[in-house]
């Protein structure tokens, strides 16, 4: 099978695309972030178009590598009736990028739209506080052959889209997709809100054309819909009744021309990419992919992973935070930015680990208490009565303790149960907290025993 | 006594708004009636406003540059809380929620705005016979069309009933009622003065102007609409000369040394007693000392396609927010033959198959039509012809339409060069105003008004 992709997304900006308005539009009550222009009120002309919106999708273009367009760019109007499109039209830019590439998908184009209101028939109302956000179409070549490579495919995508820290994310994405397999014509799958609900529809649609393909019916053009209730795709209109927009160059928005100095500019603010970084940091640090893709999950973490080995061993640093820090990240179900965790307070944990200050267990102990925390690491184990490793003398008395303590386990291990000295193992772990090394601790024990 | 004076006389106490306002009340309820200039008035804000003036000139208070004129406004200009209906019934239900740009700086400069004037409907005629309120009467020639489609802010002028009024000029809107009615009328260079709240006929075309008895009001106008709106994309960041201190001294001196292009083939398509009438105007500036230079265009035949196309194109894709749902009627249900007829035309021109074809090329031809009326341009300072190729036909004639888009031949240039131009009375034939254009390079708008003012002396 062959699959494209046609992604839109929300680019975050304060006001709307061609006016002043807000574009807080879920939170604010329906039908109060308006003006004329963007109701399109007879006599209203769009404000000149939003600098940051513009910058935004240059930027996003430039991240998925795209040339960007030398040449004048406009907006079209491209007419169709709809309740939720006050004008009777909506602006669409012409390609402002060209001939991407994100891990072998190639990127047809990119271009800018705005987003037409909200009709909800259940409500009875128009809520028109969307119409005229920003947003960014993002169009791929055919290039994705199962849905698993699409669902890869919009993860990553979504994952630039978050680093440019210009688009709105996965929430207010709204998708086409393109299937076609080998002996059918090419469907199209329209009002798909995510990255799960592609890779449904496309499995469905996998399955339904297999289907018809081996019964012999023939598979023609179409448009097809996505229920994501009931994971399925149906019917829309076949291609004769394929719609005609009657796009025209919009007389009201001069055409725009992004300045060389201006794309340079962007390029040199520019992040990199997510999938570019992960083969950086492979070969730079010459740690594995999947740690790799792990620390650069998120901008802000694969930041602090490249201040950390400044002064840590990469490896060792990659080790921990793939492992420990995701796993406190995953736990507390925030993002690194929202830990407020900082690279000093990871260098200084990392450096204490390195260093036998404190044992792996103490460390992870620490780590946990790390979200949110101004606290240095040193000043969270001392706080926690974690700092140190126990002195031999310490560790020899606890293990009399326990070994006095629990006669039962102490029989089970003469018998030759092994479980038994593991047990014991953690009993003197619990009375050091942690900070009895675990390798000592068992010869101690076998000797005592 | 001229606008400018007047609006003088106003500020020095020796009339008063309210003696103004009063005795246009009289005349608009006289004649109105019978004229059908005004659609809508509004007495009572009018009255307190010019009450409110009267008051701050008699403080010693700063008054603005329009203090004490009384104003109309076409019916396709928002204004807040009158009918902007456009003169259709599809609008006959919007009420203008915000100003125009050239209404916010019109009540800034303490402009009395009395009410809506009568116009074709969407501004898509050269004659307000379409208008939903039926058509305006030409007060200089009773019996005749006004022309169109600013007929009733030309009418409005023509008969008296204010000092000046607004109208739209998307292929000579302005100039062409203006001809007809024997008043001034003015369209400006295109993006020169803001079209934000300006309801669309032709989005590329379309452009807001002033008409008046005299070349004051038309600068005293200019000088308080023209200048760039940030807030709309075609506005043109330019410097705005003043226009009224173009009239101060000896204004008829400035024909002395400017050339002045007339060009063969505008006349060649012009009734003969109309060629008549302008040759004697331009003699006229010959001898206050203009050097008068024979022009060639060959583009005559073209301009009249060219426009229409685009004319027809925007205005399909401008209509489709009248859907049914926000404004109460579909336009398609309830709008005139004309307005139909340019809706179909443009979604037929505009489907993908003929993208090629019409649109693009009709585009093409614009470019042309531009070079080559700007290469004319740049030997002269301005270009002087008649307005109108043909007399006013008389109220109830019916007329075929590209009988009615013949009107338009002389006009649709500037719209489509983007150039200002104007209309001022030059003379009559069998007693109905005869225009005289004047067409100008783009931003050369104070050219004209000076060569308005210099022949306006002159009479």
């Amino acid at each position: 099978m062959k699959c494209g992709l046609e992604i839109h997304v929300q680019l975050e900006t304060d006001s709307k695309l061609f006016c002043d308005c807000h574009t807080n539009y879920q939170d604010a009550p329906a039908n109060t972030n308006i003006c004329h222009v963007c109701l399109n009120q007879p006599g209203a002309k769009p404000f000149p178009t939003n600098e940051n919106a513009l910058e935004g999708a240059l930027k996003i273009a430039m991240m998925l590598d795209c040339k960007i367009a030398d040449d004048v760019t406009y907006f079209m109007r491209k007419h169709y009736n709809y309740p939720d499109l006050p004008s009777g039209y909506q602006r669409t830019s012409v390609p402002i990028g060209y001939e991407g590439d994100l891990n072998g998908v190639r990127i047809r184009e990119v271009h800018m739209e705005e987003d037409p209101g909200q009709y909800k028939p259940d409500l009875g109302i128009v809520d028109f506080n969307r119409s005229g956000i920003p947003l960014i179409e993002i169009v791929t070549e055919p290039d994705m052959k199962s849905p698993e490579e699409a669902r890869a495919f919009l993860r990553e995508l979504i994952r630039v889209l978050e680093y440019s820290g210009d688009a709105r994310g996965e929430g207010t994405m709204r998708a086409d997709v393109n299937i076609s397999l080998e002996g059918g014509k090419r469907v199209e799958i329209k009002n798909i809100n995510s990255i799960k609900g592609a890779y449904k529809a496309l499995k469905f649609e996998m399955v339904r054309q297999k289907n018809l393909l081996k019964r012999g019916v023939e598979i023609t053009q179409e448009t097809r819909a996505f229920l994501e209730a009931q994971m399925i795709t149906v019917s829309m209109r076949l291609k004769e009744g394929a719609e005609d927009y009657r796009f025209i160059p919009d007389p009201d928005l001069p055409p725009m021309q992004a300045k060389e100095e201006q794309v340079e500019g962007i390029r040199e603010k520019m992040p990199e990419p997510p999938h570019i970084k992960v083969k950086r940091f492979m070969e730079q640090y010459n740690i594995a992919e999947e740690p790799a893709k792990v620390l650069t999950s998120e901008l802000e973490l694969a930041d602090t992973f490249e201040e950390v080995v400044k002064s840590v061993d990469p490896q060792f640093a990659a080790l921990w935070m793939r492992d420990e820090l995701k796993r406190v990240l995953y736990y507390n179900k925030i993002s690194f930015d929202e830990s407020g965790i900082t690279p000093q307070q990871v260098i200084e944990l990392l450096k204490m680990v390195q260093k036998k200050e404190v044992t792996t267990k103490v460390g992870q102990r620490i780590i946990e208490n790390m979200p949110n925390s101004s606290k240095s690491p040193k000043e969270i184990a001392e706080k926690m009565g974690l700092i140190g490793i126990v002195n031999e003398d310490e560790v020899i008395q606890a293990a009399q303790k326990v070994i006095d303590e629990n006669p039962e386990a102490v029989a089970d291990y003469h018998e030759g149960k092994s479980a038994a000295l593991n047990f014991l193992v953690g009993q003197v772990m619990r009375f050091t907290r942690g900070k009895a090394e675990p390798g000592r601790t068992v010869e101690f024990l076998k000797e005592m025993l | 006594m001229n606008l400018l004076e007047k609006s003088k006389a106003i500020r020095n106490q020796e009339i008063t708004a309210l003696d103004s306002l009063e005795k246009f009340n009289q005349v608009i309820a006289s004649k109105n009636s019978n004229i059908n200039a005004f659609v809508q008035i509004d007495h009572e804000t009018a009255l307190k406003k010019a009450n409110e003036i009267d008051a701050r000139i008699k403080n010693g208070e700063k008054v603005g540059k329009l203090a004490g004129m009384i104003i109309g406004i076409k019916s396709n200009i928002n204004v807040k809380d009158f009918t902007i209906s456009a003169a259709s019934k599809t609008l006959e239900n919007y009420m203008g929620s915000y100003d125009a740009t050239v209404i916010q700086r019109i009540k800034e400069e303490d402009g009395i705005i009395i009410g809506m004037t009568n116009m074709d409907e969407f501004a898509a005629g050269s004659s307000t016979e379409t208008s939903f309120h039926g058509p305006t009467n030409n007060p200089a020639a009773p019996g005749h069309i006004p022309g169109g489609s600013s007929g009733g802010s030309a009418a409005a002028i023509a008969a008296q009933m204010c000092d000046i009024t607004l109208g739209s000029d998307t292929g000579g809107s302005i100039r062409n009622p203006a001809s007809h009615c024997g008043v001034m009328g003015f369209k400006p260079t295109y993006g020169a003065v803001s079209r934000q709240g300006l309801l669309d006929l032709s989005m590329s075309l379309d452009q807001i102007g002033p008409l008046a008895a005299d070349t004051s009001g038309i600068a005293m106008m200019l000088d308080t609409i023209a200048g760039n709106d940030p807030k709309e994309c075609t506005s043109i960041d330019w410097k705005v000369p003043n226009f009224t201190a173009l009239l101060d001294e000896n204004p008829e001196e400035a024909l002395n040394g400017m050339k002045v292009g007339v060009v063969k083939q505008f006349q060649e398509v012009t009734d003969d007693h109309i060629v008549n009438i302008i040759e004697d105007s331009i003699d006229k500036m010959g001898e206050m000392g203009a050097e008068v230079v024979e022009l060639s265009f060959d583009y005559v035949d073209l301009c009249l396609p060219t426009y229409y196309l685009i004319n027809y194109v925007e205005f399909f894709s401008a209509t489709r927010k009248y859907d049914g749902r926000k404004y109460g009627h579909q336009i398609e249900e309830v709008c005139g033959d004309e307005v139909l007829r340019r809706i179909h035309m443009g979604s037929y021109i505009s489907q993908q198959e003929f993208s090629g074809k019409y649109y693009k090329k009709a585009l093409q031809a614009r470019s042309l039509i531009r070079k080559e009326i700007n290469k004319l341009l740049n030997g002269v300072d301005i270009i002087a012809g008649p307005t109108v190729p043909k007399l006013p036909h008389k109220l109830g004639e019916t007329l075929e339409p590209m009988e009615m888009y013949a009107y338009d031949v002389l006009t649709v240039i500037a719209n489509l060069a983007g150039i200002p131009a104007s209309s001022m009375k030059a003379g009559e034939v069998k007693g109905i105003p005869v225009g005289l254009q004047f067409q100008a390079k783009p931003l050369d708008d104070a050219k004209i008004v000076q060569a308005m003012a210099a022949l306006e002396k002159a009479a």
